[in-house]
């Protein structure tokens, strides 16, 4: 396995926090905010993060593929959940503890509930406004009834982020 | 399984008051755990769930927290009548959400401004499921009020209005019996007025039965049919016999005679509902990927339980939100003296009870720990070998193996301000060919092991600590001295942390590991705070198989302050009021007022591994053996 090389390029207006553990080559998209203690290994290839995501404690983003892993803009990952899917869309929500294999790739305005397991055997596609939810992880497709609203919360969210985690959080700068 | 100990509860068992023997299937109801049992202290006796009389003392809704008058329960058929409803699909509470504001003309992704009040219309939205009521057809123009809002549209379900014909139609035949009721009760109105009903519903004319009060078949409906037994007053003319064919009912929806089942409907669109294109799957129906378009038999069966319009249609968008159905605060009363034994507060949204007589405040709290079994072989494995080793290993390795004797220990926590003198004492499990009584054990022999000579033998034997002991009285942690104990044995492993701060002249008494036989496993082990450990050994036999479970009866001494002391009904009792006077030292009070209480448990100490789990795990083991160390498939 040839080594790691870290090579981060993280926007000038992200905000990661010093203690993320980063390896490989990472780019993470202007507004993005990365909370303490989340984790990004680009062990294979690279992670290319989008505009304005937010990534909770916990998160943990592996690429043990060769391919570019593309994680699309305004996601929310929240606290503990693990995301090896090698793409994904705009606007989802992979909620806490939720797990997803890197055969799964999410199209837009996705929601996985929280501790949700979505590994299926062979590669699939969740179309745009899938919601997985309840413990067994069953599917239905969401009408896409307030998402503007949720964005705008989403947004909101990510701004509160940036003015405050500064304020109480070393971050790292690229280098 | 980690070894549980239960209590016993006099309800289901016999008027002497004895548990059944733990291998009986049945002895499984009669013991509970602790947390589970109240006390009642005018009776002096542990009352479980099942034989404590219940009463509601209030509705309460569990999504808003409203407290709801018992009138009103009635009256809104047990639903919350404010804003709250369950998710058809998901089951959780749904919430009153605006709809988005219309997007921008050009399309272009500018921030729109969202208000803060929001736009109407307004829907219900599951946060779990992002389920929302606009499938189903339900909108409202304002946040609040939704009950009112969805009033009209209830009232004109096809049920409701069914309901109403129905009752329109037995509207005479209601007031029939009714007058005829009215004329029996004035002829017998010397009766006692419960006879006097009693009568009066037994001789009631019903309608619907078409021999009733002595009528024919095919008589019709000629006033014939009052001219009948003398028992039965007429009551007058003009009234309208409602099984006469001209009056037959007809319910508001007619099926027509030969029309089929009458969803044709949604028998094709089942139908179609395979053959669509983005299925991809040949057969026809139903596939188990369905895209979600039927409701599942657990959502429609939920909205019918929970709602009063059972959903005859298959479809998904069909299920309706239903109404949060109320819960209730139960009080519990002892059924011999109706004493309260649990009161909760009134407020719905308080946790707390103005009455709590629970077991765990006046008996001895119990816990049985076997300090040697347990210890997981399949921890030593490494790699792929632990997965095939762990499903035999692991449940051998919880599980006593015949011909071996194990310690185990009991903890015993007090939970009055005053010590209490504990005896313990175990019970033979009668066969019914065995000769053997209930021994109680003499006072003098510190270790006792009980043997059986008989056919059906229990295959362990029990050796318990006889002698009663004491456990300190509860205290705030801060206020536990030094006491002065008997003689005490630590265990080596002893690593069972109470939580409670040693007091610090114990550590001076060393522990002496050394100098321990065998015979010292039996006895009181350690005493600190409330807190008393007493060690037992069980034998388990060659041939035993099946489970360690074995009554024990406690008996417990006390002082209470009533007037008159009162002693226990058992053989155990005499040796405890004996030494419960040898130890008036220990005793504050001046008054000997002593009481002594007993109750059964079962301790459960696990399973005896049967003789397949033992080859299994032996032959791993000698497997495992030849195999080096970090060879990786």
């Amino acid at each position: 396995m040839p080594p790691l090389r870290d090579k981060f390029s993280i926007h000038s207006r992200a905000v990661v926090c010093q203690d993320v553990e980063m390896r490989g080559d990472i780019t993470v998209g202007a507004g993005t905010v990365v909370h303490p203690k989340a984790a990004i290994f680009a062990l294979v290839g690279p992670i290319v993060i989008g505009t304005n995501c937010i990534l909770e404690e916990g998160t943990i983003l592996v690429n043990r593929r060769k391919e570019v892993m593309r994680i699309g803009d305004e996601n929310l990952f929240e606290i503990h959940c693990r995301v090896e899917s090698p793409v994904i869309g705009d606007c989802n929500t992979v909620s806490t503890k939720a797990r997803l294999h890197h055969t799964v790739r999410l199209g837009d305005f996705c929601v996985i509930g929280a501790g949700c397991l979505v590994v299926p055997v062979e590669d699939e596609v969740l179309p745009d406004y899938t919601v997985v939810y309840g413990p067994n992880s069953e599917r239905r497709v969401w009408s896409g009834r307030g998402k503007l609203q949720e964005q705008d919360l989403r947004r909101k969210h990510a701004e509160y982020l940036r003015e405050m985690l500064p304020k109480f959080n070393r971050l790292r700068r690229s280098e | 399984m980690p070894p549980t100990i239960r209590y016993h509860c006099n309800c289901t068992s016999l008027a002497s008051g004895v548990p059944p023997p733990p291998h009986l299937p049945s002895s499984a109801y009669a013991f509970h755990p602790l947390h589970s049992l109240y006390f009642c202290e005018e009776c002096d006796a542990v009352r479980c769930n099942r034989c404590a009389t219940v009463e509601i003392s209030g509705y309460y809704c569990p999504n808003c927290l409203f407290e709801v008058p018992s009138a009103s329960v009635r009256a809104e058929k047990n639903r919350c009548a404010r804003n709250c409803f369950l998710c058809p699909v998901c089951t959780n509470t749904l919430s009153v959400v605006p709809s988005d504001p219309p997007e921008p003309a050009d399309g272009a992704r500018t921030p729109v401004t969202i208000s803060a009040v929001g736009e109407p219309p307004f829907f219900l939205y599951c946060n779990h499921c992002r389920w929302d009521s606009v499938d189903a057809g339900i909108t409202f123009e304002k946040p609040t009020g939704l009950a009112l809002q969805l009033q009209k549209t209830e009232d004109s379900a096809p049920e409701i209005l069914e309901l109403e014909k129905l009752k329109d139609y037995f509207e005479p035949a209601l007031r029939q019996a009714q007058a005829q009721q009215q004329l029996h009760a004035s002829s017998t109105a010397h009766l006692n007025p419960i006879q006097a009903a009693a009568s009066s519903a037994l001789s009631r004319d019903i309608p619907a039965l078409k021999y009733s009060s002595g009528r024919r078949p095919g008589l019709g409906s000629s006033s014939s049919r009052r001219g009948v037994p003398p028992a039965m007053p007429s009551p007058g003319v003009g009234h309208q016999d409602i099984d006469d064919p001209a009056t037959e009912y007809k319910p508001r929806v007619w099926m027509s005679a030969g029309g089929g089942i009458g969803h044709d409907a949604e028998v094709e669109w089942l139908a179609n509902l395979g053959s669509q294109g983005g299925e991809g799957s040949s057969q026809p129906v139903v596939a188990t990927s369905n895209s979600g378009e039927i409701a599942t038999l657990s959502q429609r069966l939920h909205a019918t339980q929970f709602s009063w319009a059972p959903t005859h249609s298959l479809r998904t968008v069909d299920l309706k939100p239903t109404r949060v159905p109320l819960r209730s605060k139960k009080s519990k009363r002892c059924p011999k003296c109706t004493h309260i034994l649990i009161k909760p507060e009134l407020k719905a949204q308080s946790t707390k009870w103005k009455i709590k007589l629970v077991a765990g405040n006046y008996l001895p709290g119990i816990e049985v720990f076997l300090p040697t079994v347990g210890q997981n072989p399949a921890l030593k494995k490494t790699g792929k070998e632990k997965e095939a080793a762990s499903a035999e290993e692991a449940a051998a390795a919880n599980m006593m193996l015949p011909g071996r004797s194990y310690p185990f220990h009991l903890i015993f926590s007090n939970p009055l301000y005053d010590p209490i003198t504990v005896r313990l004492s175990v019970q033979r499990s009668l066969p019914a060919a065995s000769a053997t009584p209930i021994v109680p054990d003499t006072p003098a022999t510190p270790m006792v092991s009980q043997s059986h000579a008989t056919a059906k033998r229990p295959p362990y034997a029990i050796s318990l600590p006889t002698t009663s002991f004491l456990v300190n009285p509860f205290a705030e942690a801060w206020e536990y001295e030094d006491d002065e104990d008997e003689e005490m044995f630590d265990e080596d492993d002893i690593g069972i942390n109470l939580g409670i701060s040693r007091t610090p002249g114990r550590s001076g008494t060393g522990r002496d590991g050394g100098t321990k036989t065998k015979a010292k496993t039996v006895g009181v082990l350690e005493r600190r705070a409330n807190v008393t450990k007493i060690g037992g050994e069980v034998v388990v036999s060659k041939e035993g198989k099946g489970a360690v479970k074995f009554n024990m009866l406690v008996s417990y001494t006390y002082r209470s302050d009533d007037a008159a002391p009162e002693e226990a009904k058992t053989d155990a009792s005499t040796p405890a009021s004996k030494l419960s006077s040898t130890k008036k030292e220990l005793l504050a009070g001046a008054t000997e007022n002593t009481k002594t209480f007993n109750f059964y448990t079962v301790v459960d100490l696990g399973a005896i591994a049967p003789k397949e789990i033992i080859a299994k795990v032996e032959k791993q083991e000698r497997r495992d053996s030849v195999q080096t160390v970090g060879v990786y498939n």
